[in-house]
């Protein structure tokens, strides 16, 4: 019974592959391909599947290098699906649905956004909290203030550095008359 | 002929399977099984653990600060210092945390070019809040930048130091370099850096002037949130996610593996936003207007041409790298007015010219050795 239904399983199985099998090699067997054919750019992963399938299966009777077999399977796999996104990605038309896309965000987002700001900043307000603006103000102020410092440590250090000049050139001229006095 | 091939082999399949599951494995196919099962039992242990660990310690070689001003600091670490001169490293400012490059010991770069009796400083532009939209570009080349590279030369008591600028942190060191032709640099590497950008790939078709505005873009949003620049690298590499996690899977019976694995994972997934400005300016002069190359840029009242880098050059690109193809990161080596300037293209992507075993193998080595007899 048990073997019956084991038989008749594997028999849909394999109908069922060999069907899609032959499905695929028709789309795939399309030659010349015709212009603006939207399926050219799926053949590189239509082929690699057949080859990848054809070499897993390639290995019987089943062992454990079977796995070794289904892991290439799938990483030609996702290398091809890698490759037809790139392809897909680096069209014009994608860049221009993705520039589109965005615009669209945009124009419901910064509206959004600042109706949002002026909410929270408003009931921040009435709270007596500190709000998101205040606190990136003071933030601001306090990068300012150190930049100022800096310029201050900077020029601090520009003038002690003149100063070890201006000490050195000094040192260099009181040496020099004991040089020319002597006869 | 695909049809035929392809029903032949399910033929073969099929009744191979059903005469192999006639008769007795052998002992052999049975030892195969048995250790597939092993790492199997493996697997699930590692992943189990990988699931409830802790974050990994990374960033080890020890190190001090020796500057810091706002969110950026800049970290000297402890080595032997052979070489005299010391090198900086200028990582990207944005995008990503630096310690990538410190990622675990025996796997970072720090530590290798530590190890080689290098007198290492790393400027880490640190993780920019709202309060930092107006810092540019440019004030990173004429402000930060200058007292950065002040700062290496007051702490080694060199009087000369060597420049490493890797993926952004290219274009913004030669940058400076180039604005500041009296400025002590005896050699700089440009590692996955772009320069060229009309080679730069898909980021630059996607930022073109026709279809990105980045004006609206920065008003309308302010900064660039973390996550959108998790957006847009996730884009560039949709498959990405879906071949680590089956990498994971098949590799994580491996203890080695998953170790680096999870620290490599951290960084991964801890993206940095972008300062507003910063932003606007790097797509604008570089992305949409490729400036650089160009010589037109003009920073602090500075022109910034790169035949005014004289220094030695050295130019590394990453042969599979789509962030920075290697044709646009080689363009430095024809725009310089060097003397001394060489260009290696070795095997990996953006990240794996940096971090891993094949950099450690292919990549450190190389800098390392060009820049060992210069400094």
């Amino acid at each position: 019974m048990t073997d019956t239904a084991n038989t008749q399983l594997f028999d849909l199985w394999r109908r069922s592959l060999e069907e899609s099998t032959q499905a695929w090699t028709k789309l795939v067997s399309q030659t010349p391909p015709p212009a603006g054919d939207p399926f050219a750019v799926w053949r590189p992963v239509l082929d690699q599947h057949l080859e990848a399938w054809a070499r897993m299966f390639a290995q019987t009777p089943a062992s454990p290098d079977v796995l070794n077999q289904w892991k290439q399977f799938l990483d030609q796999w996702i290398e091809a699906w890698s490759r037809v996104l790139g392809q897909t990605m680096s069209t014009e038309s994608f860049a221009q649905w993705m520039g589109r896309s965005l615009d669209q965000w945009l124009a419901v987002q910064a509206p959004a956004r600042r109706a949002a700001e002026q909410a929270t900043e408003q009931a921040l307000q009435t709270l007596n909290v500190a709000s998101g603006t205040q606190l990136t103000a003071v933030a601001r102020q306090i990068v300012d203030l150190e930049e100022r410092l800096e310029r201050i440590e900077d020029g601090v250090q520009a003038i002690g550095r003149r100063l070890d000049r201006l000490d050195e050139t000094m040192k260099a001229l009181l040496a020099r008359p004991a040089e020319t006095a002597r006869p | 002929m695909a049809q035929e091939r392809f029903a032949d082999v399910v033929e073969r399949f099929t009744n191979g399977f059903g005469g192999a599951a006639a008769g007795p494995p052998s002992p052999e196919r049975l030892k195969q099984w048995h250790e597939e099962l092993e790492r199997n039992v493996k697997r699930v242990s590692n992943l189990a653990r990988l699931a409830t660990a802790a974050d990994p310690k990374t960033g080890q070689t020890p190190r001090e600060e020796v500057y810091k001003r706002n969110k950026s600091r800049l970290y000297r670490y402890a080595s032997s210092r052979r070489h005299r001169t010391p090198l900086l490293f200028v990582p990207n400012l944005g995008i990503s945390r630096p310690y990538i490059f410190d990622l675990l010991p025996g796997g970072s770069f720090v530590e290798h070019m530590t190890k080689e009796g290098f007198d290492f400083y790393l400027l880490d532009w640190g993780v920019f809040g709202p309060e930092d939209n107006d810092l540019s570009f440019e004030d990173c080349v004429v402000k930060i930048l200058p007292r950065v590279v002040q700062k290496v030369l007051d702490t080694s008591g060199a009087g000369e130091l060597s420049i490493l600028g890797y993926c952004m942190g290219a274009p913004l060191s030669v940058s400076y370099v180039a604005a500041h032709p009296e400025a002590p640099v005896k050699n700089y590497v440009n590692m996955a850096g772009p320069i060229d950008f009309s080679k730069i790939g898909l980021f630059g078709q996607w930022l073109d002037r026709r279809y990105f505005d980045v004006d609206r873009f920065i008003d309308a949003v302010g900064a660039v949130p973390a996550d959108l620049v998790r957006a847009g690298f996730k884009l560039l590499k949709p498959t990405m996610d879906v071949s680590t996690g089956l990498n994971l899977w098949w590799n994580s019976w491996n203890d080695k593996y998953v170790e680096g694995f999870s620290a490599l994972n951290k960084w991964a997934n801890e993206y940095v936003a972008f300062p507003g400005e910063f932003f606007r300016q790097w797509v604008r002069d570089f992305y949409q207007g490729n400036r650089l190359v160009r010589g037109e840029l003009v920073f602090g009242g500075r022109p910034v041409r790169l035949s005014s880098v004289r220094c030695p050059v050295f130019v590394v690109g990453a042969r599979e790298d789509y962030i920075a193809p290697p044709a646009c990161v080689r363009a430095l080596v024809d725009a310089v007015g060097s003397g001394e300037k060489e260009y290696i293209e070795l095997p990996g992507g953006h990240i794996s010219l940096i971090a891993g075993r094949g950099a450690a193998l292919h990549c450190w080595p190389k800098v390392s050795a060009w820049l060992g007899p210069r400094s």
